[in-house]
């Protein structure tokens, strides 16, 4: 398009015209009466002085900022011409137009899918520049005060955090000799205090808008760099972010994946998250917890109003599954429970099974690859035949073997709520397997056929 | 609807029979109210019916799509959830084999360490041994010995460890190898992803066109039908349009004739109107060049009044401004007025305490006058005393000699015999102390009128001071029950109250007495005053209103009504105007006397009775005697001097006569008398003839 950049270009000249027009022949526009291809194209041969004042305001709108008091088209105007790098401390509050952060965004992150951020390109743009600010936080290196001179700017329009890398402190001395030191400094990890994260309590009180935060302590891509504490989340980080978390009271769902959280880093954060007002979803999978941190989370769900708490691959067994049960009879709010890649054995299966006898609230049971073998399963063909709130149950990868699979036969056999029930990879025959779904479609079918009556 | 109704055989409301058109109007009520309530509910409704219309064929359609799409996704995840469920079964396969080699090598280093432990404790064991030896060579076997122990446990351990990293080689292999198999899952989920996307992506195309087809059928058939009723409706209105433009010609033509008719009239008429209305318009017209003029004339007048006025208003200006400084004078001199007026009210209290002043000296001289007056009125008393007793010797004696001349007349000039008179005064001596006839009290009055009505005959006779009054004591009667019955607000109630329990002529007195009290009617005679004065009041009432009514006075009934004297109505006004007329000189005068003669007062009212008497002791009569007495003697000297007076005139008359005869007798004896004619002496014959 060379012709609107010679526009483009032209405007600014327009301000101080005679000399450059004397000889209009020159021009090859000037020769034609109408030029179609550009859209801004107008008969007139000196630009209207209105258009003037407008590309005079975009100019100098970093010292001048004049948008409000224009008329729509005028904004229109301004804002279609206004470059994408002014300070976001001039145009964070007062610029609400979509297609100039959606503008920024694409100048930045190149095309992206809107629909993640409610259609809000602002949004968008100021989540993204905020995780992008906190990912590339180096603790004792960079100034807190960067951090903190964006909040002001993006706290209306945060709502959604997802941290996908968390760096550590840069130590110097180890670099310096890496061939003999490092090994032992990865090894030992022997200056403690200095590999804390960034430090969420400066933060999260902030933001008064935020809803989902997540997080993941570790370095994203490290390559052959790989170092044991790049992915070390340490007791005081997890202290920090445990209060920052209780001072962050809009917060409705939080996520910390593969961060090597264990049972005393569980514990303190639960602790902290007792009573939260408004925390829905909790995600603590890929991480290390045991049984005394399954046990804190079992508390957490008598004393919050968790809907979803998602805590597979993780190392909980018996005991743990049997805290999480006793939580459950208790009729907590909890809807969804994914228990996947654990190790509760029988044990736990028996005391979940039995807790949802007296539960009505849960949805949806994900027991999948947890060491669950035909005692489980004619606890739980049992509760199917009492329990009538249950939606799904994940059962797959569990040895429940042919037995098994004929006391789940039976057990459907007298339930008319279940919609999903997946038993692949158990062992069970094929037969019970093709009855119990044939169950499942009758109750599919059904709870159609409610869902369109209530409509 | 309706307009399909004449189409079919529907009951037309211009039919002829009325049953008929009952039924087109019930059809057709019904008709707006279902599109009244179709119109309300809207778009639903439409929806409503349509699906309700419609199950048969692209519902259905829908239905079985739904049905074939949800299978298929639910088998598409499920081909990706496998992967997902292969990858976690091989996980926990993983992590079993990873417990089970862990538990293998645990016991393996457990046993490795109680080997090691073993043979380390041989060989501190054989320590002391090694010590004990003191012989080199068994010294050096010794330590051999103990060296190839060592070397034997370090070799286990180096064994041990080139284990352990072989392991850990190989599952670093395993785990490359674990990465690969992962990246090669992610791929095909991701490949089946994409497959299932696509044949979704398809399916679903298909289904779509499959619905769209069983739609477009669908309103395909709904089209042709509506198009063939359109068709027919069509058909039947232009044909009815058709017959309405045929009508709508006819009565065009009609009209036409019609219109141009009332044209022509209109236009005669027209003109007619024009005419007169020129005509009126020229009158008009006139008349506004008339009042045009007197306009003109009018703003003359006007101009020149304008000008008079604000000449007016200069004057006025003028004079106000004047007023204004006059009034500033004036208020200049209201000013020094009001300084005036403060220094001469200062002035006035002075006089007025030295006039008060006064007063008290004045006073207290009052006083002393008073005790001088005293004295002397006591001295003059005396006085007075002395004087009468002189006077009255004197006067008896001057008595004495006309009562001695009387007997002197009586006995010598009448020849009568002489009685001397009564003459009681003659025995008092000194002033004399008056015998207060008490004049009967207005109460006893009252009582009196009250209670003898019976003997007012009698009373009559008697009582002369009713008769001089001129009024009779029924009418007197009538009055007083009259201010009883009305002027009852003049005495207390608490007393009203004891009253009522007495009987009709006591209760009356007392009321009467109470009332004479308030009025302040003390004697009889204030009552025979009241009387008349009501008498009075009722005749200037009477002759004021009744003027013109002829009173037949020979009616004793009507005698009877005059006598009531006053309308009821009237007593307390007049009875006002009573006591205004006459109670106040009265109170007035008693005040005065009260004041004056606070001393011993002696009533001088006998007085001139006494002295008359003592005057007239000689009676009228005798007087009459006496002067008749007088007159014939004065008569009788009369007629003596008179007889006196003749005798010497007779005596002169005598001696003149005797003259005269001589005189006579001297003429008659003359000679003369001879020689006249008539003689005198004939004369005097014939005269005395």
């Amino acid at each position: 398009m060379p012709v609107i950049s010679m526009s483009m270009g032209k405007a600014p000249a327009g301000i101080n015209p005679p000399v450059k027009m004397l000889n209009p022949a020159a021009d090859p526009r000037k020769m034609r009466r109408i030029i179609a291809e550009d859209p801004e194209w107008s008969l007139a041969v000196v630009p209207s002085l209105k258009n003037l004042c407008l590309q005079h305001i975009v100019n100098h709108f970093e010292e001048k900022p004049i948008l409000n008091e224009l008329l729509p088209s005028q904004k229109a105007f301004v804002l279609e011409k206004l470059p994408t790098f002014l300070p976001l401390s001039l145009t964070a509050n007062l610029i609400s137009d979509e297609g100039y952060w959606r503008r920024c965004c694409e100048d930045r992150w190149g095309q992206r899918d809107v629909s993640e951020y409610d259609l809000s390109w602002k949004r968008m743009f100021f989540e993204r520049h905020l995780e992008n600010i906190i990912e590339l936080f180096i603790p004792d290196q960079t100034e807190p005060k960067s951090v903190l001179d964006v909040v002001p700017l993006c706290q209306n329009y945060v709502r959604r955090l997802k941290i996908t890398q968390l760096l550590p402190p840069i130590r110097k001395p180890p670099k310096f000799n890496e061939d003999d030191a490092s090994e032992s400094a990865s090894d030992l990890g022997d200056d403690g205090p200095s590999i804390d994260h960034f430090d969420f309590r400066i933060l999260l009180n902030k933001l008064t808008n935020l809803e989902e935060l997540q997080l993941v302590y570790g370095v994203r891509g490290c390559g052959m760099n790989f170092e044991w504490n790049l992915f070390e989340f340490t007791f005081s980080d997890c202290q920090f972010l445990a209060k920052a978390l209780q001072s962050c009271t809009t917060l409705k769902i939080l996520k910390i994946n593969q961060s090597n959280v264990d049972d005393d880093k569980c514990r303190t954060l639960v602790s902290n998250l007792l009573d939260h007002p408004s925390l829905l979803e909790l995600d603590l999978s890929h991480n290390i917890i045991g049984d005394r941190g399954a046990r804190a989370l079992g508390k957490l769900l008598n004393r919050s109003h968790l809907k979803q708490l998602d805590i597979y691959d993780n190392k909980i067994k018996g005991p743990g599954a049997q805290a999480l049960a006793h939580a459950l009879s208790k009729n907590t709010p909890l809807e969804s429970l994914n228990l996947r890649l654990n190790q509760i054995g029988d044990e736990g299966g028996q005391a979940l099974a039995q807790a949802l006898l007296k539960n009505c609230i849960l949805l949806n049971l994900h027991l999948g690859a947890n060491e669950l073998t035909e005692p489980t399963a004619t606890a739980l063909s049992h509760m199917l035949v009492h329990n009538s709130t249950l939606k799904r149950l994940n059962l797959s990868c569990n040895r429940l073997g042919e037995d098994g699979g004929k006391a789940m036969e039976e057990g459907m056999s007298h339930n008319s709520s279940l919609l999903e029930c997946d038993i692949r990879l158990t062992g069970v025959r094929l037969e019970s397997e093709y009855s119990i779904k044939k169950h499942l479609h009758t109750n599919q079918a059904k709870g159609r056929q409610d869902t369109a009556a209530s409509r | 609807m309706s307009r399909a109704g004449p189409g079919e055989l529907s009951p037309a409301v211009e039919s002829d029979s009325p049953e008929e058109r009952i039924a087109a109007r019930r059809l057709r009520i019904a008709a707006r109210t279902e599109a009244r309530t179709r119109l309300e509910l809207g778009e639903e409704a439409q929806e409503q019916e349509e699906n309700t219309e419609e199950p048969r064929t692209s519902q259905k359609q829908v239905d079985q799509s739904e049905k074939r799409m949800l299978k298929l996704q639910t088998d598409g995840t499920e081909l990706v959830t496998n992967i997902l469920v292969a990858a976690d079964a091989r996980e926990t396969k993983r992590r079993a084999q990873l417990a089970e080699a862990r538990r293998l090598r645990n016991e393996k280093l457990e046993n490795e360490a109680k080997s090691s432990l073993e043979k380390f404790e041989e060989v501190t064991q054989n320590w002391p041994v090694a010590k004990a030896k003191e012989i080199p060579q068994d010294l050096r076997d010794a330590l051999k010995s103990q060296q190839q122990l060592c070397m034997l446990i370090t070799e286990d351990k180096n064994k041990l460890i080139n284990e352990l990293q072989h392991e850990l080689k190989s599952s670093d292999d395993r785990y490359v190898k674990e990465l690969k198999k992962q990246a090669e899952d992610v791929d095909l989920m991701r490949e089946k992803m994409q497959e299932q996307m696509t044949s979704l992506m398809k399916l679903y195309r298909q289904e779509l066109d499959l619905i769209e087809n069983s739609f477009d059928d669908e309103r395909k058939t709904l089209l042709t039908s509506n198009l063939k009723k359109w068709e027919q409706q069509r058909k039947e209105r232009s044909d009815r349009e058709l017959e309405h433009l045929l009508q709508r010609i006819k009565q065009k033509e009609e009209n036409e004739v019609l219109l141009h008719r009332l044209r022509v009239a209109n236009i005669k008429e027209y003109n007619m109107m024009k005419l007169n209305l020129e005509t009126q318009s020229e009158i008009l017209q006139q008349n506004i060049q008339k009042t045009k003029a007197t306009n003109q004339l009018n703003q003359e007048k006007l101009e020149y009044s304008r000008h008079v006025i604000t000449h007016r208003k200069m004057e006025t200006i003028h004079i106000e401004s004047l007023q204004r400084k006059r009034i500033l004078r004036l208020q200049d001199s209201l000013k020094n007025l009001k300084v005036k007026c403060a220094s001469q009210e200062k002035q006035a209290q002075e006089e007025n305490q030295s006039l008060t002043d006064g007063y008290k000296r004045s006073m207290l001289e009052y006083k002393d006058m008073q005790k001088h007056l005293r004295h002397f009125a006591a001295v003059d008393a005396e006085r007075f005393e002395e004087i009468w007793l002189m006077n009255e010797n004197e006067a008896k004696a001057l008595v004495h000699k006309v009562l001695e001349t009387d007997r002197v007349i009586y006995e010598q000039f009448l020849g009568l015999a002489w009685a001397p008179p009564h003459m009681p005064f003659m025995e008092n001596s000194g002033p004399i102390q008056p015998q207060h006839q008490a004049q009967r009290t207005a109460q006893q009055f009252a009582m009196q009128a009250l209670g003898e009505v019976e003997e007012k005959r009698e009373m009559e006779g008697e009582s002369s001071t009713a008769e001089v009054a001129g009024l009779d004591r029924r009418t007197v009667k009538k009055l007083l029950e009259l201010l009883c019955d009305e002027t009852g607000f003049l005495i207390e109630s608490k007393l009203l109250k004891l009253l009522s329990p007495l009987e009709k002529d006591p209760q009356s007195f007392i009321k009467l007495h109470l009332i004479f009290s308030a009025l302040g009617i003390e004697n009889e005679e204030d009552v025979y005053k009241m009387a008349e004065f009501f008498e009075k009041y009722k005749q200037q009432q009477k002759d004021q209103p009744e003027e013109g009514i002829s009173v037949s006075n020979e009616n004793e009934l009507v005698r009877e009504m005059d006598s009531e004297l006053v309308h009821p109505n009237h007593v307390v006004k007049a009875l006002h105007a009573f006591t205004a007329q006459y109670c106040r000189p009265r109170d007035l005068q008693s005040q005065k006397q009260s004041s004056v003669l606070s001393l011993e007062e002696r009533d001088d009212s006998e007085d001139a009775a006494y002295w008359e008497s003592m005057a007239n002791v000689i009676p009228e009569s005798k007087l009459k005697v006496w002067n008749a007495l007088e007159d014939a003697l004065s008569k009788y000297h009369t007629v003596l001097t008179e007889r006196s007076k003749i005798l010497t005139d007779t005596h002169h008359l005598k001696q003149q006569n005797a003259e005269l005869t001589a005189l006579l007798h001297q003429y008659l004896s003359q000679k003369g008398n001879t020689e006249l004619k008539i003689p005198p002496t004939l004369v005097m014959q014939l005269t005395s003839e």
